[in-house]
């Protein structure tokens, strides 16, 4: 009857295909509702000289026009650094940043209010790119340095050298239920908000600061997220702030839902990146150095982007051994929405970085790539030593490398590939199998902690409550196996409660793929109290009194739902008492059938003043193959074939945990092929909605598809040995980016093929035509000088859509 | 004439006039009936969140096709019936199949996308489809996941095929609604409203004519009516505030204007058949088309969006006008007379646009009939179409190219190409160049190059200049080797 390592369907999954499941915008209106929105700026950089709030607060249907002169408590917020303003004061700093508010009684209301206002901006000049923030010096907090060895001894030493720049674009999290808030005035100017969050105690905390109140006097909940992906990590704050302030403000319920176009266009994405990169290697094709001068593009605020940038420098090695080495990072600041959490945070960029290093150094020595990769993978007696000092301890790195090439016959495929691309004119095929290993746990110490409140009622049943957030990860079924087991209950008898910072107080987000590792931990942690309550009970209430036995709690045994002693089991099978007998007695005898859990994450630490420590808990690792086919006159790209292996420890959810490769992976290739964020030259996202910027469909998937996960014995820690599955497998998208830097490489052998992310197949062409057209050496050009921001001189204005 | 319009939802009547019929199907199931079971995204048929069943009489059944909500005003959907996610179990206990099959195969993740994706199956399982691994990536084009990578969707459509699934229509009394349709549909609807705002007001008003000839004449008395067939392109600009028509006319109910004819090689085109149905018929008659129409759209807009909206549309990407450029399609304009006959000129479709959304079409007339003569059999025609992704997606390029060929060389070419001017443009002086010429690579490279100075495309949202202009040069050799070497090889032999 154990329900653990067993392919139970998603908690919510009857809701979902019957359109039950409620999501915020889905909740019925109550009586008196307003519905919110906000007036955004039309220019990325600007000084606020007039705006008619008040007359547009006059007009029919509308509530109110609340600016930041409304807000009663600060306007100032941020998760890390306090520098950006719920509406804007004096100064606006990207396109879509929130002026005002606007309530009113029906959408309908607010678009005729919209057609009223006047709001005159002085511009002044905007910074959009990197190197446009470096010529202006905008920095987000200092630079990060890691160390290790000496790099200029291995540069000015080294039997071969290669330097230059790669270039990513950012990606829009695009979760499908766009952000949205309700937030219910309560009494004694109490809020109560339900919000789209992957984080409810920050909503509560930040609405209690907006508002100057006490956190006591807020409460935040989330029921689920239609999506997510680090896009509601911190950025949900914004509409709940807002609904927030209406509520108070009008003392009536508030309800705000972005619509695509207005989520895409007013909110941070995944940051942009520019990493110069110089490495030393042997002739063999060891990595003997490797330098980093690392920039992402922050936006406007500093939101995530510390930390982001902090993950980047922690997975710039991926999962290669580099003895010496010298990483700088610096993150920009720029007129764009602050950029933020996605899957990965920081981490996919480090890796294609290195990635792409990796694939030069092959094309250098005109070796295969993935001797190159197997050559410089960490080991497990040595070369595992981390550029921030953790050893990658009881991993499968070679095993899986190793296991995968044969598998999915990389070699023989290779060949093959290569002769295509000696004889077709037309096409151009590319191969690459490329590693993962991702650390797991926040690497802020003190969000590595969870609690969660069991509550065992007098039938035998169970209600849990975490701070973990549903997202559609499966967080909230995993817990339920978790708990079912631990009670040897039926999985039935156990709900997953509404998150509510009520229940579960200072609660870190739902992110760094660790939700089930710290909630699942927590919850078992008061389960465990519950059941040592109950066993003490148990163990004498079990004993007949001729037993000549003591009472044992480490003999009872929760087992089908049932108790007994196991000592007894054989003399007196009759006595043994059902789960839902036992909670009943015990609560008569007056036992605490009720307790809340906590979890810290054990062994973890990390000096950011010499940057060296662990970090991580453990690693979520695997390693992907992919082989794509290129239109030489187009550009366009096909996937047609993909492999997957990853170490996930033993899994809770099989089913689940699949859904997490899958969707992972084909997140990771819509942002190495066709997610294209495209801005006009005054910084106006112009790829807003689906029609402009295309995530993967269901065509877009490979022909051929592999997945599959490989034993680790080694893996003893975690919770049920479990692995976190949520972020590492986006990255196995990198063998899609560098099979098409493989295919690149075929069309001549002289030159290393440039390209940047993504490789959409305007990028493909453009190097196809530039390997043709040029006669010199094509290795002697540099992406130095361009941009990770793609922007778009519009003559005119395209207002087409379809 | 009617003031009011009438439809069923899950089985239930409606009846609805004035402002409540101007809204999108979308936001009345959600707002007015409180189904929301149905997601919108992105209100603008791009991701199937919003996806329902609509049944619409044909020959006197019901015939069932999945359609985007957020995209269809009520003013469309006179004497429909529409099946929302709630509707596919009714009042039972138990879940349809095909919601049991997603739930089994671990289809939702979020689950905000899940409702449309079921929707979608469940349009498969009304039009009977075999369910392939093909068959089922076609059917679900048009919904986004952005959870699941889409694997496990697929297996939940695969594993649909081992049951006798009951089509989810079945369940609903279809015969009490033929019988109320039949008495309303014959009369006109016409409705009329208020909207004040601020200080400000003006009338609404939408009308949904029975003949054609209410119709031209609705248009002649209301010259600037916005006018309606699928609404694919209208209703988006409606939901992002691009427009605000106050005179609608949907033309449900010309079922008159949805017939395929072909004879004598001619192809003739009524202006509201859908791409759907234009489709099948394709497939037979010109493979090269109903080829690009499979990547046009989704299989949403394909049912609701027809080849006239496309033409009267008048954008330079419009996906169809390459190959009715170059086909040297005709367009049939009909308009009421003063004597109130029914007055018809054909345009070639060359000489329709006169520049950026400017047409020949007159305010009174609309378009009823497209025709063109099928390819023979020396003549080699190709469509191409480069998007940023290969299905549902905007064009960022197109192009036409038939050639006539005799004794292997090129006796008449005509090129169109689309996305590299405010027009879709013919390109004389590379057609003029090829003439006489005969089929080698580097003709076509030649041509290439001349037909890359023959246009000078603008950079934007979807590609830059410089592609552009790469692909007008590119698209010429691409057409060599899959249309040329292979038929040059072949006479050789």
């Amino acid at each position: 009857m154990k329900v653990v390592g067993k392919q139970v369907p998603h908690d919510s999954a009857i809701g979902h295909v019957t359109g039950k499941a409620l999501f915020v915008d889905d909740l019925a209106f109550t009586q008196n509702e307003l519905i919110v929105e906000f007036i955004a700026s039309p220019v990325a950089h600007g000084k606020i000289k007039s705006f008619n709030s008040v007359e547009l607060a006059q007009l029919d249907g509308i509530a109110g026009v609340f600016t930041f002169a409304d807000i009663p408590g600060h306007n100032l917020y941020g998760p890390v650094i306090q520098d950006e303003r719920f509406l804007a004061e004096e100064i606006v700093e990207y396109v879509g940043q929130p002026i005002a508010v606007i309530a009113g009684e029906s959408r309908k209301a607010i678009r005729h209010a919209k057609k009223k206002l006047r709001l005159e901006i002085e511009k002044l000049t905007p910074v959009f790119t990197i190197d446009e923030a470096l010529a202006a010096k905008q920095f987000i907090g200092v630079p990060r340095v890691f160390k290790q060895g000496d790099f200029e001894k291995a540069w000015s030493t080294a039997e071969h050298t290669l330097a230059g720049t790669f270039v990513c674009g950012g990606q829009e999290q695009f979760y499908l239920e766009s952000q949205a808030a309700i937030a219910w005035p309560g009494e004694h100017g109490e809020i109560h908000v339900h919000s789209s969050s992957q984080n409810p105690t920050e909503i509560q905390e930040v609405v209690a600061e907006a508002l100057g109140l006490g956190f006591h006097e807020v409460v935040c909940v989330c029921k689920r997220m239609g999506g997510a992906f680090g896009g509601k990590e911190t950025q949900a704050v914004i509409p709940a702030v807002m609904a927030a302030l209406v509520a108070t403000k009008t003392k009536r319920p508030a309800r705000i839902a972005y619509t695509k176009d207005d989520d895409m266009r007013s909110t941070g994405k995944r940051h942009p990146y520019k990493i110069h990169y110089k490495t030393a290697f042997t002739t063999e094709g060891k990595l003997t150095g490797l330098n980093l001068e690392i920039y992402s593009n922050g936006g406007a605020g500093a939101d995530l982007s510390t930390a982001i940038l902090e993950r980047t420098l922690f997975h710039a090695d991926n999962a290669y051994f580099i003895p010496n080495l010298f990483f700088k990072g610096t993150i920009c600041k720029t007129n764009f929405p602050p950029n933020t959490a996605f899957r990965g945070f920081g981490g996919p960029q480090g890796m294609a970085n290195i990635e792409n290093v990796m694939q030069e150094i092959a094309l250098v020595l005109k070796k295969d790539a993935l001797e190159i990769r197997r050559l410089n993978c960490y080991d497990h007696a040595d070369r595992n030593l981390t550029p921030y000092g953790q050893v990658v301890r009881n991993h499968l790195l070679p095993e899986i490398l190793d296991q995968l090439a044969e598998t999915s016959e990389y070699r023989r495929r290779l060949q093959e590939v290569e002769q295509f691309n000696r004889q077709s004119t037309t096409h151009l095929r590319g191969l690459a199998l490329t590693p993962m290993k991702f650390g797991i746990s926040f690497t802020t110490k003190f969000l590595n902690q969870g609690n969660a409140l069991v509550n065992v009622y007098k039938d035998g049943t169970v209600q849990v409550s975490t701070g973990g957030t549903e997202m559609g990860q499966g967080l909230n079924t995993k817990i339920r196996q978790l708990v079912a087991d631990e009670f040897a209950i039926s999985y039935d008898d156990v709900r997953i409660m509404i998150t509510s910072t009520e229940k579960n107080n200072n609660t870190p987000p739902t992110a760094a793929s660790a939700g089930t590792d710290l909630n699942g931990m927590a919850a078992l942690n008061a389960c465990r109290k519950i059941r040592k309550n109950l066993t003490e009970f148990a163990s004498s209430y079990l004993l007949p009194p001729d037993s000549g036995l003591d009472p044992s709690p480490e003999n009872i045994i929760f087992e089908n739902g049932t108790i007994y002693d196991d000592r007894s089991k054989s003399r007196f099978p009759e006595n043994k008492i059902t789960f839902r007998e036992l909670v009943k007695l015990a609560f008569m005898e007056r036992i605490s059938l009720g307790e809340r859990g906590f979890y810290g994450t054990p062994e973890i630490d990390f000096n950011r003043e010499t940057e060296k420590g662990e970090p991580f808990f453990y690693y979520t690792t695997g390693a992907s193959v992919s082989e794509v086919l290129i239109d030489r006159f187009t550009g366009q790209l096909k996937l047609e074939r993909t492999d997957l292996l990853m170490d996930i420890g033993e899994t809770i959810n099989p089913g689940i945990d699949k859904g997490q490769i899958i969707g992972g992976f084909i997140q990771g290739v819509g942002w190495v092929t066709n997610e294209d964020l495209r801005y006009s030259d005054k910084g106006e996202l112009l790829s807003y909605s689906p029609t402009t910027y295309k995530i993967p469909n269901i065509q877009d998937l490979p022909e051929i598809f592999n997945v599959d996960t490989i034993e680790n014995p080694q893996h003893k820690i975690n919770v049920r040995r479990s692995k976190a599955v949520g972020e590492p497998p986006l990255m196995l998208c990198l063998s899609v980016w560098i099979a098409v830097k493989h295919a690149l490489s075929c069309v001549r052998n002289d030159a290393i093929p440039r390209l940047n992310l993504p490789a959409t197949a305007e990028e493909i062409l453009r190097r196809i035509t530039e390997l043709d057209d040029d006669s010199k050496d094509a290795a002697g050009n540099s992406s130095v000088d361009e941009s990770e921001v793609s922007l778009v001189s519009l003559p005119i204005l395209s207002a087409e859509k379809k | 004439m009617r003031d009011y319009l009438l439809f069923y939802v899950n089985g239930i009547r409606h009846q609805i006039s004035g402002t409540r019929g101007f809204q999108a199907l979308a936001d009345f199931l959600r707002g007015d009936l409180g189904l929301v079971g149905t997601k919108v995204v992105c209100a603008e048929g791009d991701c199937g969140s919003c996806t329902v069943l609509i049944g619409r009489v044909r020959n006197s059944v019901m015939c069932y096709e999945g359609i985007n909500s957020c995209i269809q005003y009520l003013y469309q959907l006179d004497c429909a019936h529409v099946i929302t996610v709630e509707g596919l179990n009714g009042g039972a206990e138990k879940i349809h199949p095909v919601q049991k099959a997603m739930v089994d195969a671990f289809g939702s993740q979020c689950g905000y996308c899940t409702p449309g994706f079921v929707m979608s199956l469940a349009a498969m399982l009304e039009t009977q489809e075999v369910m392939t691994r093909s068959s089922v990536q076609e059917g679900l084009t048009g919904n986004l996941c952005r959870c699941t990578g889409y694997e496990q969707i697929i297996d939940a459509g695969l594993s649909l095929n081992k049951k006798n699934i009951p089509k989810p229509s079945k369940r609903f009394n279809e015969d009490a609604m033929l019988a109320d349709f039949s008495e309303h549909v014959s009369q006109a609807v016409s409705c009329e409203y208020e909207e004040k705002w601020n200080g400000s007001s003006q009338k609404v008003q939408f009308y949904v004519p029975t003949t054609l000839a209410e119709a031209l004449e609705f248009k002649q008395q209301n010259q600037q009516v916005t006018i309606i067939a699928g609404g694919t392109d209208i209703s988006v600009q409606l939901n992002k505030e691009q427009i605000e028509p106050n005179c609608i006319m949907s033309l449900t109910h010309l079922t008159g204007l949805e017939s395929f004819e072909i004879n004598n090689k001619t192809i003739t085109v009524g202006a509201k058949l859908s791409w759907s149905k234009l489709a099948e018929h394709c497939q037979l008659h010109l493979p090269q088309f109903a080829e690009i129409i499979e990547i046009f759209a989704s299989r949403q807009i394909k049912n609701a969006a027809t080849l006239a909206g496309n033409i009267a549309n008048a954008s330079p990407i419009a996906d169809s006008l390459p190959f009715l450029y170059v086909i040297d399609a005709e367009i049939e304009l009909s308009r009421s007379q003063p004597d109130g006959s029914l007055g018809k000129r054909w345009v070639r479709i060359n000489q329709f646009y006169h520049g950026y959304k400017k047409t020949e079409m007159n305010a009174d007339e609309l378009i009823t009939k497209i025709r063109w003569n099928l390819p023979e059999t020396d003549d080699v025609l190709k469509l191409y179409k480069v998007s940023k992704r290969k299905d549902l997606d905007i064009s960022t390029f197109t192009a036409g190219i038939w050639l006539k060929l005799k004794k292997g060389k090129i006796q008449n070419a005509r090129l169109a190409y689309g996305g590299v001017g405010p027009v879709v443009l013919r390109l004389p002086e590379t057609e003029e160049y090829l003439l006489d010429k005969p089929l080698l690579p580097e003709i076509f490279q030649q041509a290439g190059k001349i037909a890359r100075n023959e246009i000078s495309p603008i950079s934007d949202v979807r590609s830059s200049s410089v592609y552009r202009s790469q692909l007008a040069e590119n698209i010429l050799l691409k057409f060599f080797h899959e249309c040329c070497d292979s038929r040059n090889k072949k006479e050789a032999a």
